[in-house]
Formats: structure tokens, sequence, C-alpha cells
């Protein structure tokens, strides 16, 4: 059974970035190491979805694939908020997901920190305006980084890791 | 759009009633309830319903001042829908068996205020609890509720789902929905075409383009313009683009939740170089804002083409050794059949499109039913399967992406010559409206559209497949143990946020 039986993704573990694969994989190498100092090798991550339009969802779910493959640089993805140590936020916030959100930020352990993907937790993109939604997510919680891109793609929200482990490294948080 | 016989009615609500049996007689099924605040036209409100068969469309519109007769209970499928027009517009539908709120919450929402009217000022209340929701009450020696959500463990949307259990079957399923309600149709009203163009690619974000062809076939029906032949070949083919790659990542997820990684892996790489592609074509992984109006903004030339040709290639070849895979896995099969399970009945009352009513022996499929851009020339037929279960849904999938394969490898060497985007300058009819349909990886996806006195949206009403299939998964889980509840989730793979809005 050739469908089983061979691994599709033998070499693909290194192609990160479409077409240039070497920066790809400097950067997570860089990724692993800055995890493994600071967070003592794991980083864990809840994800709450605010009200998005799923895309920011499915570039996070990507992140497991075989291109990517997140957790072999430490950073894991999480069932409850209780076993975290970042909560990554996306959509814009809505009325109706507010209490949701601060309760699940609420059972993060200290030390904690926020992260959003995406731009509509950011600025509440285009639904701002809206009756129902009560964003952005910097009215009730302090957010460290913001991850931009409608939606993020894999390597931006990889970047974005990267770039949260040096403010942590410089203290700038 | 010519193709398809549209007859309006206009019809008093006590009458409609009587009407409703007969409706449902005849086999059309409901493809959606529109309210509508047009007292600045004609000092009433109406609700439009949409009934569709082969080729055609019924329109039975309602004038209203306050109140309306409910046909939930002729047309179960309508209960939603009048629980939504409750909501938004606070016109009561009377005898309707479940009026709690939906997409207002009481726990942050005062009732009286009715933000799809025109009158509404534009206040949001306070953010404080006007009132509780009540969950339905099962009872009884041995019974225990399992709660779940609205935030999930995985990386998916919000929503709250009950179940009562009596020891391992599920006796009842209750699902709250509208966690992340958007107020989309309300952002839309007063936005020129455009606009509103970027708020549609957005409500759902994987099935943008074939909701933007729907969104787009009202607005070109209105501005009364036809696109060139090439920008017509150009949307089925990033369509089916998105129906293929949507469909390799439901089978993949399928496979995730009975616990097969490897295909799983296999497939989500596929899913991946599918996504890759997109950029390649139209510079963004889920081709957001491929499609204007009147036209596409990406052409395509050999050396795209040929990628493409390439990967579809490469799809078909993995989906065929998918298919024999599951075929020849008595493990796999044993997971899939009997299991979610929801009949041909149900399907018919609840009025289900996409998928789910093929996997239950329905022949919905909004590109034979109401052929729009070019599939008509391809002679498709529904796609179809009888027992209505989680192998059902998965096996269709299969053979639906081996159609797309065929439907864009057909297309790639033939396209057209000609310009992407045609010229428009038309003006709309003030108070005009058109619908428009397509067939998105979940169903059909229908637009109403009406336009005002200076040619922006007066009105917008979108209903996505998942508004319509959601309840049947209350049906679909009633026996099955709580573990095959994610599976049989899976299998219908329905939106979050296109529910919500």
């Amino acid at each position: 059974m050739s469908f089983l039986g061979k691994l599709l993704f033998k070499n693909k573990t290194q192609d990160i970035v479409s077409g240039n694969s070497d920066s790809g994989l400097i950067k997570g190498d860089e990724l692993k190491r800055s995890v493994d100092g600071i967070f003592g090798r794991s980083l864990f991550v809840r994800l709450v979805d605010s009200g998005s339009c799923n895309a920011c969802e499915n570039e996070l779910a990507a992140l497991s694939n075989p291109y990517y493959d997140l957790e072999r640089f430490g950073i894991k993805f999480v069932a409850s908020p209780k076993h975290a140590d970042v909560i990554i936020i996306t959509g814009c916030l809505t009325r109706n997901m507010l209490n949701p959100l601060l309760k699940t930020f609420e059972f993060v352990p200290e030390p904690k920190f926020v992260i959003t993907a995406g731009d509509c937790p950011e600025t509440g993109g285009p639904f701002k305006d809206s009756y129902a939604v009560c964003g952005p997510v910097s009215k009730y919680l302090k957010v460290t980084m913001h991850i931009k891109g409608c939606p993020p793609e894999p390597e931006a929200i990889i970047s974005g890791f990267l770039r949260f482990m040096d403010m942590l490294k410089t203290s700038k948080i | 759009m010519d193709k398809i016989m549209t007859s309006k009615h206009i019809i008093k609500s006590s009458d409609f009633i009587k009407l409703a049996n007969n409706i449902k007689e005849s086999g059309r099924y409901l493809l959606g309830i529109v309210a509508n605040d047009e007292r600045s036209i004609n000092s009433k409100f109406n609700i439009r319903y949409f009934f569709g068969g082969k080729n055609i469309i019924d329109e039975y519109s309602i004038p209203v001042d306050e109140n309306f007769q409910s046909v939930s209970k002729i047309c179960p499928a309508a209960k939603m829908y009048e629980r939504e027009i409750n909501d938004l517009f606070g016109l009561t539908p009377l005898g309707h068996p479940d009026l709690r709120p939906l997409m207002l919450y009481p726990e942050n929402w005062d009732f009286s205020v009715h933000p799809l009217r025109k009158d509404y000022d534009n206040l949001i209340p306070e953010f404080k609890k006007y009132g509780d929701y009540k969950y339905k009450e099962v009872s009884g020696e041995g019974i225990f509720e399992v709660l779940v959500g609205p935030v999930h463990a995985g990386i998916i949307e919000p929503g709250h789902f009950r179940f009562s259990l009596a020891g391992e079957p599920v006796l009842q399923l209750e699902i709250r929905h509208f966690w992340k309600h958007k107020g989309i149709e309300k952002i839309c009203e007063g936005k020129d075409f455009n606009e509103a163009l970027n708020l549609i690619s957005r409500v759902s974000g994987d099935n943008n383009v074939n909701i933007a062809v729907s969104y787009l076939e009202a607005v070109e029906n209105l501005l009364n313009v036809e696109v060139s032949e090439r920008a017509k070949h150009i949307r089925v083919i990033l369509a089916e683009l998105e129906r293929i790659w949507n469909y390799v990542r439901d089978i993949a997820w399928i496979f995730m939740d009975i616990g097969f990684a490897l295909p799983a892996q296999n497939l989500f790489a596929l899913q991946e170089e599918l996504m890759r592609l997109n950029k390649s074509l139209t510079g963004h992984r889920f081709m957001f804002n491929a499609l204007v109006p009147c036209g596409v903004s990406v052409d395509f030339d050999s050396s795209k083409l040929f990628m493409v040709d390439n990967i579809i290639k490469k799809v078909e070849k993995a989906i065929k050794e998918c298919e024999a895979f599951i075929l020849n896995s008595s493990t796999v099969l044993d997971r899939l059949e009997f299991t979610g399970k929801i009949n041909k009945k149900t399907a018919e009352e609840l009025s289900l499109c996409g998928i789910s009513a093929r996997a239950s022996g329905l022949p919905r499929d909004s590109r034979v039913e109401f052929p729009y851009l070019i599939y008509e020339k391809f002679n498709l037929k529904p796609v179809l399967r009888e027992s209505g279960d989680v192998f059902a849904r998965t096996a269709l999938r299969i053979k639906e992406i081996l159609l797309s394969v065929k439907i864009v490898g057909g297309l790639l060497f033939n396209l057209p010559e000609g310009e992407i985007i045609s010229l428009c300058e038309n003006r709309v009819e003030a108070y005009k409206y058109a619908v428009g349909n397509a067939e998105t990886p979940r169903g059909n996806a229908f637009f109403y559209i009406m336009a005002d006195d200076g040619g922006k949206i007066f009105r917008l009403k979108y209903i996505d497949p998942s508004f319509r299939i959601w309840p049947s998964i209350q049906y679909g889980v009633l026996g099955n143990i709580i573990a095959d509840f994610p599976l049989i989730n899976k299998s219908l793979n329905l939106s979050y946020s296109g529910n919500d809005m």
C-alpha cells in the first residue's frame, strides 16, 4: 500500500519557507534555542478564537502540518488554559465572546502573556464598527505582541514567536 | 441566471400557512427566509420565503407589521430563520415553538433593541446581564450532562454543545451557537458593492471564493452586466481549487479523528501544497480578493496553468490511493460506517444542502440546480450516496475531488481569450433586488441583495450552508457514543463563522 508505505514528507520538514528552505530552518533552530533557554524546553500555547473568519485558525492549524511541524521547536498547542504560558487570540472580539475570553485568560497561570494573531484582534478589522463587536482585544487585556496579517501566514507566525522570544530575552516586557 | 425560472407571489401571512403544505409536497425546499425593513418604501416590513427546486426559485413575499404566522411546525427548516427575525427585527413569529434569543444574548444585550430595523439609532446597550438563557432539560434516573465549549480544546472556533447521556449513548444534544456573531449584514448596509465584497470574503475565510461567486452573481444581476468568458472560466477554476483544498483537509481531519496519523499527515502536506499553489496563482493563500465585481483580478499565463496541472494530477493520484486505503481497511470502515447517520427524511425536513444532503440521498447541488457561470456545459450530475453516515460523506468528498480535478483539468488549456474585467458603469435601479446562488464546499450559499436609491446596499442577507446544516447534527448524534461526536462533526465540517455571521 504505497499511500501508507511511503513518507510523503521525507524531506519536507526542512522546507518551511517555500522556495528558500535554508532561512526557514535557521529560524526554526533559533526558535528552538530560545524556547529551550527561556521556557525550559517547551512553550505551551492556548488558542482562543474571539470572532474570526476561520482563516486564522486554518493557518494556526497548518503549523502542525509536516512542512512546519512547530512542535519540534518546542512550541505546543495545549487543550487547557491551565497548561498554557501564552494565549493566542484571533478574531475581532465579539460581545458574545468577551466573557468566555476573559474566563479563559483567568485560568492561565502566572506568568502569562497574550499574543494576538491577525489584523482583527489588533484593530477590529473590517468588523470594528459593528454593534456586535466590542474589540479590539487591547481594551480588555494587556497584549504583549501583535502578529499582523489577514490571515498571518504560518511563516509570519513563526517569525512572530521569534520576536516574542527576543522581547523576553531583552526583557522589554 | 436566465435559465432559472423565478416566480414571485405576494401573499398574506395567514394564507401562506395554508400554502406551506402544498409547497412542501411539491418537493421544493427552503432556500432561505429574508426579512427586510421596507417601511421607508411601502410602510411595511417584508418577509420573503425562497424555495428552490431544479431550475426554479419560488419567492413568497409577505408584508408584515408587527408579527407573522410561524411556519416552523410545517417546515422545521424555518425554525432558525424565524428566531433570527425575532432577534434582529423584533417581528414575532406567532406559534413558534421556541422563541429564545438566538444571536443577541440576554447575557449582554437588551432585547428591546433590534439592530436591523432601519430606525435603530446605533446606540449599543450597556454591557450587563439582562436575563438568562434557558437550556433544555432532560431529567430521569441515571441521566447526566456533558457540557462542551464555547472554548474548545483544539484549534477550532467557539460553540457550545450540551450532551444529555444515559450510559454511553447520546439522548439529546443541544447546540448553542452565535458566539461569533459579528453583525456583518448590518455593516454591509450603506456600503458599495466593492466595499461589501471585502466583508463578504471574511464571512467564512476558507470558503471565500465560492461565497464571493454567489455574491457577485447577485451583484452582477443587479448591475445587469455579463462578465467575460475568460473571467467566468477563471472563476470556475479558482472555485474548484478551493473545493479541492477544502475536501483534502476535511478527509485529513477525518483520518486524524480515527487515529490514522500517517494518511492524515500526508493529506495535510497535500493541503499545504494546494495553499501554496493558491498563493502562486493569486498572491494569497486563501485567494482573498481574487474576484472583483464584473470580473477577476488575476489572470493566468502558461506557467501558472502548468503549475495547476501538475498539482491536480498529484491530487488525483493521492486521492485514489486514499480511496483504496479506506475501502481495504476494516478498522477504518468500522469507525466510519453507520456513525452519525442523518436520515433522508430528516435531511428533507431540515432542507439540507451540499454534502450533507447528497450523502443522505437528496440530489442537491447548486451547480446542477441553479447553473451559474459555465457549469451548465459540464452536464454535471449530483454525486449521491444513500446511507447518510460518516462513510457516505467521506466517500462523497473523494468522488467530488475527482470530479473537480476533471473540471479544472478540462478548462486549463481551453481558456478563451479576452479581458478579465468587463466595463461596467450601469446604475442600479432604486430598491431593486436580486438573489445569488453558488455551491461552496459546504453547500448552497444564498445571497439576497437590495440596492438603495444611491446604488449602495440597502439590505444584504447571506445564508450560509452551515446555518441550514448545524441543526442536523443534533439528529445525527442520537444513539451514538459521545466519543464519536468529533468524528461526526468533522465529517460535516461546518463553519461557525458563516453560521454566526
